[in-house]
């Protein structure tokens, strides 16, 4: 509407803009006439050239200078001196004068008006909060672990499209090369839509539970895959490989794309605004690295790092030096982004500080009655947790959760039983399981603290717990099946 | 039903438009009306610049005839006067046409949703 609105009052002004060319043509004949006037009765008479026809001219006189027949207007005509016409046209340009000023003025009002509909369009249309945020996703060729499953629910294809909206809607826009669909082999597809269906279900499931946070490996999972699809177009595997056990397959590159960037730690923004389609426009850059290690999270756990924990760990090293034992230090640290996080979370190990995988794991397994979360860690994640505040964001502690399962996949199932008597608040989300053995979760469950602990943990939690895609429980239920 | 609701509406449809058509029409002899009313005033004024020396011509056809300049200014007033009458006239006219053709597009858009309501339940019929 606005759009139209400008568009007639360009019209208008480009109107009056012609009109007053048309005008000033006027004026400045009747200029030249004046000096014509004024000059005419010097001379009795003059020797010119008389036009004879269209294409002959005649020596001539033009004689009786100063008698001159002027058109008043409407057929009216009135023989003046040259000084009396000369006086006639001096009223008309006055005339002439007025139109030029109302013509001027119109033109001024239109352009004011024109001028602000383009900046309240400008205002309005272009800002807004709406930032255009992309990202480019150069390699596509990432190994990823885990097998496609075989989709085993054929009919999800209007889901897809659904989602596809919904993630297309959400704010983070992957390159094109990400946008590849088509070419996905049948199997892949109903993998694909298998995954895309699980996705609406973490989705689900992430609602019904704490709003604060999503736990658990799966909907880590699928927060991670919904972060990380580009709207829903690739097979979010992810979630899958996590189940399975990271068993490493290859899998199409058109997988690999959101697979590669999937086993990543943290993300690293870059924020470049450019002005680019009238809407700023964010590159945002995952930092994608293959995780080929573990990180440590106990003593009894291979000491792995990634290689940005291990620049972490450098960084806290030489920040830090005889930091207390796995606790963070109350420094003025400033958290902005997840990374920050981790750099926080050390743990020292011989003496040296040592990234730790999982915030909200122990160092050590002998300390904690379970390797997971549990008491102990939970206890420590609260000190600490206190000491932070609250300055985690979603995104935080998704990853944290993200780094979490991760780990927590590859652990050795032969842990230190877990059965023992401590049992402290459970500070984290418990993720709806399936009706699986009822051993697994309810030793180290307490009611939820706070809700940022993946539950992962749960899983470990079960002694011998078989490795098992962990089924999502509810802290209720948690608490229920704890208390029984 | 609905085809004697759809001639209706084309009946209803043409008057309108012939409407239109009329109201443009005095629309635009009214804007002639209002140029030689701005024109007759300049000659007015002019001819008030002059004196009695000077000799008015009316061109009448081909041909120029001598005017008495009173009697010039006399006419020049009456067609003024003439002029601003008819003015009146062509704005009370107009006003009458657009109140008309108001009335016309009401009848049309009732006729169209009765219309409209007419095919909805054919379609529901069928």
């Amino acid at each position: 509407m606005l759009l139209d609105m400008l568009y007639i009052v360009l019209l208008v002004v480009k109107d009056c803009r012609s009109q007053i060319e048309h005008w000033k043509k006027v004026e400045n004949d009747y200029e030249s006439l004046q000096d014509r006037l004024r000059t005419l009765p010097d001379k009795l008479s003059y020797d010119i050239m008389v036009p004879f026809g269209p294409l002959a001219f005649m020596p001539g006189k033009l004689v009786h200078t100063n008698e001159l027949t002027v058109l008043l207007g409407d057929n009216w005509f009135a023989k003046c001196s040259a000084k009396q016409a000369d006086a006639l046209v001096e009223h008309r340009k006055k005339h002439v004068k007025n139109t030029l000023d109302d013509l001027q003025k119109v033109m001024k009002n239109f352009q004011n008006r024109a001028d602000f509909t383009d900046d309240l369009e400008k205002l309005t249309g272009d800002t807004g909060d709406f930032a255009d945020i992309r990202e480019e996703v150069i390699n596509e060729e990432e190994v990823t672990k885990g097998k496609p499953r075989l989709a085993l629910k054929p009919n999800s294809k209007p889901k897809q499209e659904y989602l596809l909206e919904l993630e297309e809607d959400k704010e983070k826009k992957e390159g094109d090369e990400e946008r590849t669909t088509g070419v996905l082999s049948e199997e892949e597809l109903w993998a694909r839509l298998d995954e895309l269906e699980r996705q609406e279900e973490l989705q689900d499931e992430r609602y019904r539970l704490d709003s604060t946070d999503t736990n658990g490996e799966d909907t880590t999972s699928s927060s991670e895959e919904e972060k990380e699809a580009d709207g829903g177009s690739d097979v979010q595997v992810n979630g899958h490989q996590k189940e399975n056990g990271w068993v490493p397959s290859s899998i199409t590159s058109q997988m690999n794309g959101t697979n590669g960037s999937h086993p990543e730690d943290e993300e690293e923004e870059d924020c470049n605004e450019e002005a680019g389609n009238g809407l700023p426009t964010i590159y945002f850059s995952h930092t994608a690295e293959f995780k080929k290690v573990r990180i440590n999270t106990g003593k009894n756990t291979t000491l792995k790092f990634s290689e940005r924990n291990e620049q972490k760990a450098q960084a806290k090293r030489k920040k830090k030096s005889g930091k207390s034992n796995g606790h963070s230090p109350h420094e003025s640290y400033k958290i902005t982004s997840p990374a920050d996080i981790y750099r926080v979370f050390v743990d020292l190990v011989n003496g040296e500080p040592i990234p730790r995988k999982s915030i909200l794991k122990s160092r050590s397994r002998e300390n904690s009655v379970c390797s997971d979360t549990s008491e102990s860690s939970t206890a420590d994640f609260e000190e600490r947790r206190a000491a932070f505040g609250r300055s985690w964001s979603h995104d935080d502690a998704t990853h944290s959760d993200t780094s979490d399962g991760i780990t927590e996949e590859e652990s050795p199932t032969g842990t230190s039983p877990r059965t023992n008597g401590r049992f402290e608040a459970f500070t984290g989300t418990v993720i709806e399981k399936d009706p699986l053995p009822c051993s697994i979760p309810h030793l180290t469950i307490a009611p939820p603290a706070l809700p940022t602990i993946p539950e992962r943990k749960l899983e470990e939690v079960g002694p011998e717990a078989p490795q098992e895609p962990p089924k999502r429980m509810s802290k209720f239920k948690a608490t229920r099946l704890h208390q029984k | 039903m609905a085809e004697a609701i759809q001639k209706k509406l084309q009946s209803e449809l043409e008057k309108y438009q012939q409407l239109q058509k009329d109201v443009s029409k005095s629309m635009s002899a009214r804007q002639k009306l209002e140029a030689q009313l701005t024109e007759n005033n300049i000659v007015k004024e002019e001819l008030g610049l002059l004196d009695s020396q000077n000799t008015v011509y009316k061109l009448i056809g081909p041909v120029l005839v001598k005017q008495d300049l009173d009697e010039a200014k006399a006419t020049v007033s009456k067609r003024l006067e003439y002029i601003n009458g008819e003015i009146q006239r062509y704005e009370t006219l107009l006003k009458e046409m657009e109140r008309k053709s108001e009335q016309h597009r009401e009848v049309l858009s009732s006729l169209q949703q009765e219309y409209q309501r007419a095919q909805g339940q054919a379609v529901g019929k069928v």
